[in-house]
Formats: C-alpha cells, sequence, structure tokens
C-alpha cells in the first residue's frame, strides 16, 4: 500500500508564497480562493520579536470526514492514499467545506464545484512531484510515504510530529516539522484590529474575535495569544438558506407530530387531523426540498443524491428519511381523504418515526461537520426534536383560529412543553464545560455574530410565546387567539436562533 | 512509493511531453507540450523557467523551474510561476502607440514598428549629426543583458546610459570598490559557518531565490545566521541572531565587532598580512611606529579605541551582551564567513557605503575573503560574455549623469536628472525609459512630473516599456517590449560559487521556428506586436545611420549578409561560438552549436570553481611587456596602472582596476585583486587623493537619520520607505493578479510604544512629514520594528489617473492637481474593485487597498561621495488632521528643489588628481575612452 503524505516543514519555509502561486498556475485557481497558502503568526515582543511561517492545505486525512459527508462521493480516495475529487461529480452542497476541521476546500467561483489539493494526482500519475514541491526554494513541501517506514515522514509521524487540529481524529497525512502552535492551532492568534501585514482583512477572514477572545481568553498551551499577520480568506457556506430550511422541516415534522397525537387522542375522523395536517406539513416539506436544493451550487445536479448517493453521507441517508416522511404523507392525505380515518392510527407509527427522523437527522449531519465543534454537541438532536414539537404546535394553532381543530387544549399544552423543552435545551447547550472551540463558537452565537438573532430568539422564539400560552391556559386553554398571535413570533424566533447557531457554528477559524 | 518522483520531465524529452491535462483529471486527457527554456524578468535574479508550449494551441500554459540552471535549479519563488499572469494580463500594452493629445492627457494613437523607428530614428540621426549626442539618453530600470547595451551605446558614441542604481545599491558598492575593485559581494552561503545580514536575502534582494536556497541549505547545515535589519523582516524572522539597531548605526556595529575580534585573537593575521595593505596603513596612519607587520594588530584595536562594546550598545541601540554573543560566533567561523548587505542600511543613510566597507572590513579580519563559505568579489562569480565585434568606446563624457560633483559615485546621479534639467545644465532630445518608472519609483516623483511634461527639457519620450506605468503615461511613444517569454537576453550573476550564463529567448518564436516556421522579427511571434529591444535597437540604429556616413550602421550590419541588418541568431552564434570559455566544447560533447545548446538548456555553467582566484599564479608570459614597481605590482604600459598621459590608453580600459596584471607576493606573480595596490585596500589612498582622507579607512559616519538627532518628543521618528516583500517587484508585479492578491498593502509599521507615545489609534491614519511634503497612511502596530523608527514598504502605491486605461492589478485610482501655493496634491480617488474584462479573474477582486505612493514626499538626499539617494526618512508622525484622507500625497517641488541643493553643497567635486573626473580604476558603466576622463574646466558644472 502507498499512503502519500506531505511534510511541511516550517524550519525551512521562508514564507515567500511560491507555493501557493505555482498551485495557482498549475490548477488555474481563481482570485479569492486557495488550493495552499501560507499563514504568517507573530510573536514575542521587541527585540526577541518571531514570525512563524506554515504552509496550510488539504491533509489528505486517512479519516477523511469531507469523503464521508460527500453525498455523491465526489470526493474520494485514491490508490495512492490521496483525497481527490471528481469534479463532474460535486452538486456544490458546500457539506465538506463544514466537514473539513481545515478550512481546505473552498468553492470554485467558476465551475460552482468543490476544490481542494488534490496531491497533484495528475502529476504523480506521470511521475511528478507536486507543482509546490519543486518550486520551493528551500525544499521545505516534500513528499512522503507513510506506509514506508524508512521514509522521513514515517519518522516524523511515529516521533510524535506536529499536525493540525489533532482533536479531530482525522488521521491527516500532513507532518509539521519546526512548527509550534501559535501556527498550528487556529485559536491560538488572532488577527490583530488594525489588519494583516500586507492583505487587506475582509470578513471572510474568520478570526478569534474580541468576542470569542473574552469567553476564552487562555490559549490550550497556555502560551499568549500571538498575532496573525497573513492569512486567507475562509467564509461561512452556510447561511439563510440552512437555516430556512431548519424551520421548514420542523414545521413539516411537528405538524405531524401533533397531528399523530391528536390520532392517539381518537380524533383521527377529523379533517384537521387528517387531510389538512398532511398537506400543510407537506407544503413545507416540498419548501424544505426548495431549499436544500436551491442551496445547492449546482442545482441541476441533485438527483445525484440519488443516482450517485453516498451511504455514509447524512445528505443522503436524510434525503431518504425525507423521501419516506414524503410518502407517510401521501398515505395520510389518501387515507384522510379516503375518508378512512381508522388507518391513521397505523399509519401515525412510521408517520412519527420519520417525523422525528425528518427533524432529527440533521444532528447526524451536522455530527459529520468535523469542523463545527458546536454543532457536534450531543444536545443537537433532542434540541431539533423540541423545536419540532414547538413548530408544530405554533402551527396547529394557527390552524386552530382559522379551522376548528379538536383538542385545543392538546395543541397549547404541546406548544407550551416544547417551548419549555426548548428554553431547558438551549440552557444545557451553553452550560457546563465545552472546548475552546464551543466556547467561542457559543460566545458568538449569544454575544457576537449571533447576538442579534438569539436576542430575538430568546423574546420572539421564547419569553413572548411562553408568557401568552400560560396565560392562555391559565384562562382555560379553549381560545385559540393568543397561541395563534403567538404563532408567527415563535416562527420567526425559530429561524433567529437557527440562523445565530448556523453562523456562530461556522464563525470559529479552522485555520 | 515504488517509483521515486522526479521534479521534471527529463531533458532529452523536453520536445514533446505528454502529461495530464489537470483540468480534465480524474479523466484522463494527455495534452502534448514542448518545454522551451527561458529566464525569468522578475527581479535581477534571472533565474531559470521553463515555458509549457500546448503544442495544439501554440500557448504557453504556465511556467516552471528550469531544473538545468546552476543558479535556480528548477525552483522559483511566486515571481516566476506567476509570469503566466503578466503574459496574459489583459492591460497589457500590445501594439506601439504614440500620444496625440497634450503629454500626460492619455490620447494615444496606435502606429506601425516602422513609424515609430523612422520617426525615431530621424530624431536621433539629427541629433548625431548636430553633435547634441549629449541630449540622447537611455534610461534603464532592471538591465536584463550584460553587455548587448554597452555594444549598443559604444556604437552610438554617446555617454547615454542612465540606470536606476542610485535608488538601489551606489552606496554598497562604493565600500565594496573602495577596499576590492569589485563592487558586490558573492556570499558562500551553502558552506558557510557563519552567515551575516544586513539584508533580507530570504524574501528579496540580489538574488533572493538562488541566495535563499543555500542560505536555508547553510542554516541546516549547521552554520548561525545573523540578520541586521530594524524591522523584523522574514529574513530577520529565520535568522538564529535578529540584531535591531537603530538605523544607520550599523558601521559602528561592525567596527565594535571588529575590535572584539582584534582583541580576542579570533582573526586570520596571516591572511592580513598577506593580502591587505597594511604597509599603508602603518606608514599612514601610524607613523610613529616600524612599518612591521607585528604592530598591525594593536595599531587596528588603536585605530577602533572608540568602538568599544559598552559605547556600541549606546550608539546602536543593541544589547552589549549580543554583541559579545555575535562577535564570539563570528570568531570561531574564521575563513567560513558568508556576508551580504545590499539596499537595507548601505542604501538608506549619509554615510551608507561605510556599512559595506565595515562589513568587508569582517570579511578581510576572519580570512573569509574568496574562500569555501566566505565571501568572494561578484566578479569572480559572474562572468560577461562580450562580443569579439564591440566598437571603440566613446570619447565623451556626460555631465549629466557623471557631475563632476560626485568623482567617486558608483552609477550614475539619475535621480538628480530632473534637477539638473531644472537648473538649466542641459536638456535630452530623445530621452528612452526602459523598464524604468522614475515618476512612481524615484524619490521626488513630483519633480520628475515636471520635467516629463515639459517638451524644453525633455523633446522626446519613448518608454519602452511591457506595461502601462506611471512615467508612461508622459510619454510621447510607448512601445512594448516583451517580458520573460517574449526577448532574447544574456544575464550572469553571482549566486555561489561558480560562473554561470542564462540565456532567455522568445519562446513563441522559438517553439514555431522548431515547427518550420521562419520569422524575421520577434514581433512576429509574440503577442500583438510587442517587440524586444535588441532587434529593436539594431533596426533604429540603421534608421539612425541610413547611408551608413555616422559610422554606426555598419555597427549593426550582418557580418554573413553584408548590408542586411544583423540578426540575433548571427549575434549569438558569435558570442556564444567565441566568448563563453567552454561552451563552444560542452556544446560539440552533445553535437549541438553552441547558439543551439543553449536555446535548448538555457543556461550554461562555466567550468572550474572560482575560490581565491588572487591566489592564482599568473604566467610569466602575462607579464611580458610589464614592469614591476616598488610595491611589487606588475604595470604594463599603455594602462591606467602606469601612463604618462591618458592618450597613452588606448581602446577599452579594463571594466575594473588599473591593468596591472599581477602582484608579486612571497616572490610569486599573483593575480591579485583589481586596485592600484592589487591588494585589499584597508587604508584606500584613492579616497585620501580625491577630497575624503577622513574617510580614507573603515569608520563609521553620522547619518541624517542618527536617533541623537531627533527630537522624538515632538514626534519625530526614522522612516525605512525601501522594504521588499517576497511577492512584488517595484513596477512590474503589478501585471500579476496572483501576486498583488496576495499583497496589496503596505501599513505604517509603528512600535505599540511609539503609537501610544504619538497618539496614533488603533485602526488610526497617520499623516507622515517630509521635508517637502507629506501622505497619509493606515498604522500596523507591531513588536516587529525597533521603538523610534517607522517603516512602509516601498512596493504599493500605484495609481492611474484614468478610470478604465493603464489598469493593473495594483494601481487605484487617482487625481493631480497643483493648489495655489504651487504644491502637488495625489488624491486617491477610489482603491482596487471588480470589474468585467476579458480574464474572469478581474471579476473576483476582493480587496481594495492599494496603498500611498510614499516615495513622492521624498527630496532627493544624494550621498556626497557615493551619490546613493539616502532613501531613510526623517519624519513627523502623526495622527491624521481633519480632511486628511487614506492615500494623500503633498508635495512641494520648490522645497524639494531647494533640499537638492542642500544636498549638493555638501560635496567635495573633482576634478581629482591629474585633473580627473574619476579614478580610472574605478568600475564604471559603459566607461568611455580614457581621454574623456580628462576634466575641461571650461564645461560647465
Amino acid at each position: 500500500m502507498t499512503r502519500l503524505g506531505f511534510v511541511l516543514d516550517s524550519g525551512s519555509c521562508i514564507g515567500c508564497h511560491a507555493c501557493t502561486i505555482a498551485c495557482k498556475s498549475e490548477h488555474d485557481v481563481p482570485l479569492s480562493v486557495n488550493r495552499t497558502w501560507l499563514k504568517y503568526v507573530e510573536t514575542g515582543s521587541h527585540p526577541n520579536t518571531d514570525r512563524e511561517f506554515s504552509v496550510m492545505r488539504c491533509n489528505h486525512c486517512d479519516d477523511a470526514p469531507c469523503m464521508t459527508i460527500c453525498p455523491t462521493s465526489a470526493l474520494h480516495r485514491t490508490a495512492n492514499g490521496v483525497v481527490d475529487f471528481q469534479d463532474e461529480d460535486c452538486i456544490g452542497c458546500k457539506a465538506c467545506m463544514n466537514a473539513c476541521p481545515y478550512d481546505a476546500i473552498y468553492l470554485n467561483p467558476e465551475t460552482k464545484t468543490a476544490h481542494k489539493c488534490n496531491f497533484c494526482n495528475h502529476r504523480l500519475e506521470d511521475g511528478l512531484e507536486p507543482s509546490c514541491v519543486i518550486v520551493c526554494p528551500t525544499q521545505a513541501i516534500r513528499v512522503g510515504d507513510l506506509d514506508d517506514p524508512d521514509s522521513e515522514i514515517a519518522r516524523l509521524h511515529a516521533d510524535g510530529g506536529l499536525v493540525r487540529s489533532p482533536e479531530q481524529n482525522t488521521r491527516p497525512k500532513v507532518i509539521y516539522m519546526g512548527a509550534t502552535a501559535s501556527s498550528l492551532d487556529p485559536l491560538a492568534s488572532a488577527i490583530a484590529p488594525d489588519g494583516m501585514i500586507w492583505a487587506d482583512t475582509t470578513p471572510g477572514h474568520s478570526t478569534p474575535t474580541q468576542v470569542a477572545l473574552s469567553a476564552s481568553p487562555d490559549r490550550a498551551d497556555g502560551e499568549a495569544m500571538a498575532r496573525t499577520a497573513y492569512t486567507t480568506q475562509h467564509p461561512p457556506v452556510w447561511g439563510a438558506m440552512v437555516s430556512g430550511y431548519l424551520v421548514t422541516k420542523a414545521i413539516a415534522a411537528g405538524v405531524m407530530l401533533v397531528a399523530a397525537l391528536l390520532v392517539a387522542l381518537g380524533h383521527g375522523d377529523d379533517v384537521m387531523v387528517s387531510t389538512v395536517p398532511a398537506m400543510v406539513a407537506g407544503a413545507f416539506l416540498a419548501a424544505t426540498g426548495a431549499l436544500l436544493i436551491g442551496d445547492l451550487k449546482q442545482p441541476k445536479r441533485f438527483w445525484y443524491l440519488i443516482t450517485k448517493g453516498n451511504r455514509t453521507s447524512w445528505l443522503v441517508k436524510g434525503s431518504y428519511v425525507l423521501g419516506a416522511f414524503a410518502s407517510c404523507l401521501a398515505a395520510w392525505w389518501l387515507a384522510g381523504l379516503a375518508d378512512a380515518g381508522g388507518a391513521l392510527p397505523w399509519l401515525a407509527l412510521p408517520t412519527v418515526a420519520f417525523a422525528l427522523g425528518t427533524a432529527g437527522y440533521t444532528a447526524f449531519l451536522f455530527g459529520q461537520c468535523e469542523g463545527r465543534d458546536l454543532w457536534q454537541q450531543p444536545v443537537l438532536l433532542p434540541l431539533l426534536l423540541a423545536q419540532a414539537v414547538v413548530a408544530g404546535g405554533a402551527t396547529y394553532s394557527v390552524l386552530d383560529l382559522l379551522l376548528e381543530v379538536p383538542g385545543t387544549a392538546t395543541v397549547q399544552w404541546t406548544l407550551f412543553g416544547g417551548l419549555v423543552a426548548n428554553g431547558l435545551l438551549v440552557v444545557l447547550e451553553m452550560r457546563g464545560s465545552h472546548s475552546r472551540h464551543v466556547t467561542m463558537a457559543l460566545a458568538e452565537m449569544t454575544g457576537g455574530i449571533g447576538q442579534r438573532s438569539f436576542r430575538q430568539w430568546r423574546l420572539d422564539g421564547l419569553v413572548m410565546p411562553l408568557v401568552l400560552v400560560v396565560v392562555s391556559i391559565a384562562l382555560g386553554a379553549d381560545d385559540p387567539l393568543l397561541p395563534a398571535v403567538a404563532a408567527p413570533f415563535v416562527l420567526h424566533g425559530l429561524y433567529a436562533y437557527e440562523d445565530a447557531y448556523v453562523r456562530a457554528g461556522q464563525a470559529v477559524p479552522l485555520s | 512509493m515504488t517509483n521515486p518522483l522526479s521534479s521534471y520531465p527529463p531533458e532529452e524529452t523536453w520536445d514533446h511531453v505528454e502529461s495530464l491535462d489537470p483540468a480534465a483529471w480524474p479523466t484522463k486527457v494527455r495534452r502534448a507540450h514542448r518545454l522551451v527554456p527561458t529566464t525569468c524578468f522578475n527581479c535581477e535574479a534571472n533565474c531559470g523557467l521553463l515555458a509549457w508550449v500546448d503544442k495544439h494551441t501554440g500557448k504557453i500554459t504556465k511556467f516552471e523551474g528550469n531544473p538545468v540552471h546552476p543558479a535556480s535549479r528548477g525552483r522559483n519563488c511566486a515571481k516566476g510561476p506567476a509570469t503566466i499572469n503578466q503574459l496574459e494580463d489583459p492591460e497589457r500594452i500590445l501594439y506601439p502607440m504614440r500620444r496625440v493629445g497634450e503629454r500626460g492627457e492619455g490620447l494615444w494613437e496606435r502606429i506601425t514598428w516602422e513609424q515609430a523607428l523612422d520617426q525615431i530614428g530621424t530624431r536621433i540621426g539629427t541629433a548625431f549629426r548636430e553633435d547634441r549626442h549629449h541630449e540622447v539618453m537611455y534610461h534603464v530600470g532592471r538591465m536584463g543583458d550584460d553587455s548587448y547595451m554597452e555594444r549598443v551605446l559604444h556604437s552610438w558614441g554617446i555617454d547615454g546610459h542612465n540606470s536606476h542604481t542610485n535608488i538601489c545599491s551606489s552606496g554598497a558598492r562604493v565600500g565594496y570598490a573602495s577596499w576590492m575593485g569589485f563592487d558586490r559581494p558573492s556570499a558562500d552561503f551553502a558552506n558557510a559557518e557563519v552567515i551575516f545580514l544586513i539584508s533580507s536575502h530570504l524574501e528579496a534582494g540580489h538574488y533572493f531565490n538562488p541566495h535563499a536556497q543555500r542560505i536555508i541549505e547553510g542554516q541546516k547545515n549547521g552554520a548561525t545566521v545573523v540578520c541586521v535589519d530594524p524591522r523584523l523582516s522574514n529574513t530577520a524572522a529565520k535568522a538564529d541572531h535578529w540584531l535591531s539597531p537603530w538605523p544607520g548605526t550599523e558601521a559602528f556595529l561592525l567596527l565594535a565587532i571588529a575590535r572584539l575580534l582584534l582583541e580576542a585573537g579570533t582573526w586570520d593575521s596571516t591572511f592580513f598580512e598577506r593580502w591587505v595593505n597594511w604597509e599603508t596603513f602603518l606608514r599612514e596612519a601610524r607613523p610613529d611606529l616600524d612599518c612591521t607587520f607585528a604592530n598591525v594588530r594593536q595599531a587596528l584595536i588603536d585605530q577602533y579605541v572608540e568602538y568599544t562594546p559598552a559605547e556600541a550598545a549606546r550608539v546602536c541601540g543593541v544589547e552589549e551582551s549580543t554583541i559579545r554573543e555575535v562577535a564570539a560566533v563570528i570568531g570561531r567561523g574564521l575563513g567560513k564567513f558568508a556576508s551580504h548587505t545590499w539596499r537595507a542600511s548601505s542604501a538608506g543613510n549619509e554615510g551608507d557605503w561605510m556599512v559595506s566597507r565595515c562589513l568587508q572590513f569582517l570579511n578581510v579580519l576572519t580570512g573569509s575573503v574568496g574562500t569555501e563559505g566566505g565571501t568572494n568579489a561578484n566578479g569572480w562569480n559572474k562572468f560577461i560574455p562580450v562580443t569579439p565585434i564591440h566598437p571603440e568606446p566613446q570619447a565623451r563624457w556626460n555631465e549629466m549623469q557623471w557631475p563632476i560633483e560626485y568623482p567617486l559615485t558608483h552609477h550614475e546621479l539619475s535621480i538628480l536628472l530632473p534637477h539638473f534639467l531644472k537648473a538649466g545644465r542641459g536638456r535630452l532630445d530623445t530621452y528612452f525609459t526602459r523598464v524604468y518608472n522614475p515618476l512612481w519609483t524615484n524619490p521626488d516623483g513630483f519633480t520628475w512630473m515636471e520635467v516629463l511634461c515639459d517638451p524644453e527639457l525633455i523633446g522626446c519620450h519613448v518608454a519602452l516599456t511591457p506595461t502601462w506605468n506611471e512615467s508612461a503615461w508622459f510619454a510621447d511613444y510607448v512601445l512594448p517590449m516583451g517580458i520573460a517569454s517574449e526577448r532574447h537576453d544574456v544575464a550572469s550573476f553571482e549566486t555561489h560559487n561558480g560562473r554561470w550564463i542564462g540565456f532567455r529567448q522568445p519562446v513563441a518564436r522559438r517553439h514555431r521556428e522548431l515547427d518550420g516556421e521562419t520569422f524575421d522579427r520577434t514581433h512576429e511571434a509574440n503577442p500583438g506586436e510587442v517587440w524586444e529591444e535588441q532587434e529593436f535597437w539594431i533596426d533604429l540604429s540603421w534608421r539612425i545611420d541610413p547611408d551608413g556616413s555616422l559610422g554606426i550602421r555598419s555597427q549593426f550590419e550582418s557580418r554573413d549578409e553584408p548590408g542586411t541588418p544583423l540578426t540575433l541568431d548571427e549575434y549569438y552564434t558569435m558570442l556564444f561560438g567565441s566568448s563563453v570559455p567552454g561552451l563552444p566544447e560542452a556544446a560539440e560533447v552533445v553535437g549541438l552549436t553552441p547558439l543551439e545548446y543553449m536555446r535548448r538548456k538555457g543556461s550554461f555553467s562555466l567550468p572550474g570553481d572560482q575560490y581565491r582566484v588572487y591566489e592564482r599564479d599568473v604566467p610569466e608570459t602575462e607579464l611580458a611587456g610589464a614592469e614591476r614597481d616598488a610595491e611589487g605590482v606588475w604595470r604594463r604600459p599603455g594602462t591606467a596602472g602606469s601612463h604618462q598621459s591618458l592618450e597613452d590608453i588606448r581602446g577599452h580600459m579594463p571594466f575594473i582596476g588599473d591593468g596591472s596584471p599581477a602582484i608579486d607576493v612571497d616572490g610569486q606573480a599573483k593575480f591579485g585583486f583589481p586596485t592600484p595596490s592589487k591588494k585589499l585596500e584597508f587604508f584606500s589612498e584613492t579616497l585620501r587623493d580625491w577630497g575624503w582622507p577622513e574617510y580614507s579607512m573603515p569608520s563609521f559616519i553620522r547619518s541624517q537619520v542618527h536617533w541623537e538627532d531627533l527630537d522624538m518628543s515632538a514626534g519625530e521618528r526614522i522612516l525605512v520607505p525601501t522594504f521588499r516583500i517576497p511577492t512584488l517587484i517595484h513596477t512590474r508585479s503589478a501585471n500579476s493578479q496572483w501576486l498583488n492578491e496576495i499583497s496589496h498593502r503596505h501599513p505604517l509599521w509603528l512600535h505599540p510604544s511609539d503609537a501610544e507615545q504619538l497618539g496614533i489609534e488603533e485602526e488610526g491614519l497617520v499623516r507622515i512629514t517630509t521635508r517637502s511634503g507629506h501622505f497619509v497612511i493606515h498604522a500596523w502596530r507591531t513588536e516587529g520594528i525597533r521603538p523610534g523608527v517607522v517603516a512602509a514598504s516601498h512596493h504599493m502605491g500605484r495609481w492611474r489617473l484614468e478610470d478604465d486605461a493603464a489598469r493593473s492589478w495594483g494601481a487605484g485610482k487617482a487625481s493631480v492637481e497643483r493648489d495655489d501655493d504651487g504644491r502637488w496634491r495625489l488624491r486617491r480617488e477610489r482603491g482596487h474593485e471588480p470589474y468585467e474584462s476579458s480574464e474572469p479573474d478581474t471579476g473576483l477582486i476582493w480587496w481594495s487597498d492599494t496603498g500611498v505612493h510614499q516615495n513622492l514626499t521624498f527630496p532627493v538626499q544624494p550621498d556626497p561621495i557615493s551619490g546613493m539617494h539616502c532613501w531613510l526618512q526623517r519624519v513627523t508622525v502623526a495622527p491624521a488632521e481633519l480632511g486628511d484622507a487614506y492615500g494623500d500625497v503633498v508635495v512641494d517641488t520648490a522645497a524639494s528643489h531647494q533640499i537638492f541643493e542642500e544636498w549638493l553643497a555638501k560635496t567635495r567635486p573633482g576634478p581629482g588628481p591629474g585633473n580627473l573626473r574619476r579614478p580610472l580604476w574605478f568600475a564604471r558603466p559603459v566607461k568611455p575612452a580614457a581621454t574623456a576622463y580628462r576634466y575641461s574646466s571650461s564645461e560647465s558644472a
């Protein structure tokens, strides 16, 4: 076997950027993105100041999270151990960019597909070294085979040579010599307010912000924070579409959970329990699909999810779940149309199962995002389920106002229960000890990039609806008005929460 | 891996390499390429490149290194592969153009090369016939070739060469030349034990990539790297010792180290006794002592009695223990002390040339001159082939470049040209700028703008440039000349122990000629009608002298086919066939002509090592006709070393030295050094005789920015405005998007303690005031700079006056106006923004900063001896004022002219001994005939 890796010798690296340019030339990489780049980090004070250089790029991990999450296996491993990509198979879902804990993958603005260092596999095939290797003036970039025990890289690896983010357990195959934590740990240095040494700093240059640093001021190794003097931009890739998709599918799932509850309570014959919820959930599930496809940079290739589906990817599994849920909805609706209310208790079981799946599978999808530790917290699954209950309760409250739903109190108690659970789970998410990455992400969520949205959630999505629902229940839980008034706020609050969560999850730098 | 990987396809396959298309991968699509070697045109290192030409499209797809190039060894810095950007730049100039509006108005018409040649040639021919030879000047920024242009100018019989050197390296050159004749060091970094850099060779300098390779190689092999720089350059960051002295005190530091070496006895006394003119030192400086070597050590210690480590610590602001430690390190590496200074402090301070003179003193004390792991002279590691058809030297001396005030300057006083023109010292009829952008690059650019706009002072300005620049905008003709892969040149540089030549060739032409096409001129194969200078000069010379009556045409006439112009194939057949030792033999071994050998390989390494050349025995045959003088120097009649009158010296004088062939050392005739004494001159009689006796020995000269003279409390600081960064190269790199994406901003480095003291806020704007103006820039607080010093790289601050013309990846939109007080004001209107063009990348521009054109605010400060512009500025640093905007530049050119006169008054004008304009033995580009050295007092000065 062959398992190729790079030795990046920071001791020899002079920070000249030749590798960056040679790579741009070899692969025609557009402006704004890079397959390989340099990071400059400054430490110390005059005259004992130092500037360290380290080359950043794909680690060709043995356990590559990008390959796991890639829904079409566009990212794949070749026989020499390299993680390569098949451009034609990429649907532009950007999941790999969140799965990679190294910022190594970018969306090519010209092809609208995900690209990264592929070890110049086409050159290896011709017996040539990668272009970054041959250009390097000081031979600081070297190729090695980890399966060859005599190779430099294997010896380094055996000696515990440094790798980036070892805690992600991706088994990276880029080993650094002469580098320090200041360079390799993305949370050990930050861009100062007056910017970088010779390039503009954009919002896409992710760095620990003041908010994040206030929440977690100390480096893991106890050293002083270093200064990032040069790095490249890695803007977040998931935004409003993903936050919106989390809301629409929560509504779809939640509506059916409440409907199933009402069926269990014997209201299966009511049109508000049979056809209407199936139609409402169907509409929001369709919206979910539209958002998912809309967020693809290659939307015309969405069907590759089916034809080229990679079953390790929760994007693919999720699409199966969504499909199964859609089938349940269709059956439910048909049963309602056929006036076969007696069938609903039989349908409720799979429907509930797939509703829970629809609401909850994202926890597994986000869990595959090795780069986004916030999203990997175990509380995410119950939180998503609670959000579905909240969304279902709120939607049913509106239905209750427009048309009469059997079991108004049930709906209100459901909404109440969901809100309480949601609130408690968020508290649980915040509390306890976290890694530095998660602490920073949470700080960003509540006080930084997500602050405004998080506050909106607290008010619109939690406090106000709770007050209204509690008042309504106290008044007898038989008037749908107050919960219906609360419902739009609940849903807006839910979106605001997802917005804060999705953005904060991507706000912590990885490189 | 079962099969080891290689860096490049084997050389024998370069004519046809099938490789996988990276864009199609993992689908395996093979494309056929031809690999054509050429030479990088971006910096002075001239590294080898291999152009990959797609055989199907005929287009160059990429540039890699040339693995057989002896200096770059297949490796490159970022600027090498970025050459492809410059080739494909949508804004490059593709056709000859002539101005139709006012100068600087930006109105142009496309003309043919024939028109350009006829019009310019006629102009120059008229000037020559009217004996206005001094009105034709060729001003070069980056020389691509080593001897071709000298041949052209000698043919024209004019003293018309001007260069960029006195904004670059004149200072360092005088320091080295006054020791050893040769004006540059050549450090053998790879084999050194101590690498001592007053430069930033790991990111810049002569010669970045080849030297960086060998510095790191040396360091990996155990050498200790010392870097002296007020700011933390990348080089300083890699060094084992970073010394950050007050700018301008480096010479003091070096002399303190010298004293420590002498006191500790860690010096090479044997070498010193054998190769240094110590007798002159004792005789001149210590007449009280017997002239025996035993007295030298103590005499030297006495000479430097004030340079104690404690005093050095005070003057330089470096810890005494650090100075002692570094001296100890140097003392342990005798014979293997590889040092360099280029630009840096020797291009910053009045007395800057003393920095290299003091550094060379350490080379000498440690016995490291020309040794393995030591520091050689550039002339012994560089080889300039000269054609056998070289015309006689010009018998003219042009005071515009070589004014009598600066008899010892190394290279032309180019920065003073606009002031001389304004002062009425002369005018220019035809002024060529070649890859040179004085308005932007030189100090005091607005004065350049004034003279470039005045047709009375400059009759016709021809800009030979591949790309738009600020100066070309004010030209009368803009003639597009090719870049790396579009031209012929020969280059050689002192990159390591050895000698080599590199050959730049027009790749598309070569490729198509190999496919059977024939071309008359390179512009037929280049993009658009981009040409190359070498053919241009041939054709222009024919137009200057169409009937041959001036004797110029014959120099550019084919020997093979008389009556037709010389072709470059013929020229290079001659050059490579007869002027490069070992090349014809090496070519024969592989069955090629020398020219074909160079076209296939792109470079040639001359045989033999170049260590201790001065120790070589001189065979008796070479002493024939020479006489041995009292000091043991063999002097040859008819040379500068033993002439009676200047008329005795015929033809070309040696580029360096007085033509004396040898010196007797211990009874053996040795090659020696090209100095009057043929030895290393610790005591320079030349400096003494030419008006500067106080500087005849290495010493410290207090500079114009000496820290003790600053009023720190009033906000005065030292500005270092010169440093390079690894990705950019003056004007030329603005046409590469990849390079500019990496670097496009140059904030002012400022120590946090200074920021606090000066009230500069975080993210604050700073106004920097010089004696002739001010500019407004962003602050960048860093621990990477000495408190008391501020610095901004010189690279950025490019601008254009029109929205959609003369664009580059580095130029912001600006406006220039003159206020009622006659002050110039450059205002930055917009930074970079994306725009649509044939190049998709223009739509992806994500940065906006383009920097500040700080050089405009620097008055000229020519060192009175070396003529080097003293770049460091004594400035006032303050928060920006109300109304200031980022990028603002305001300059009063009346003030800058007055400052020019102040600095001119510091000189001690010639003529020197023998009524000479300049020592005959000093190097000089396009060296004139000896008679031209005679100063005539009737000349205006």
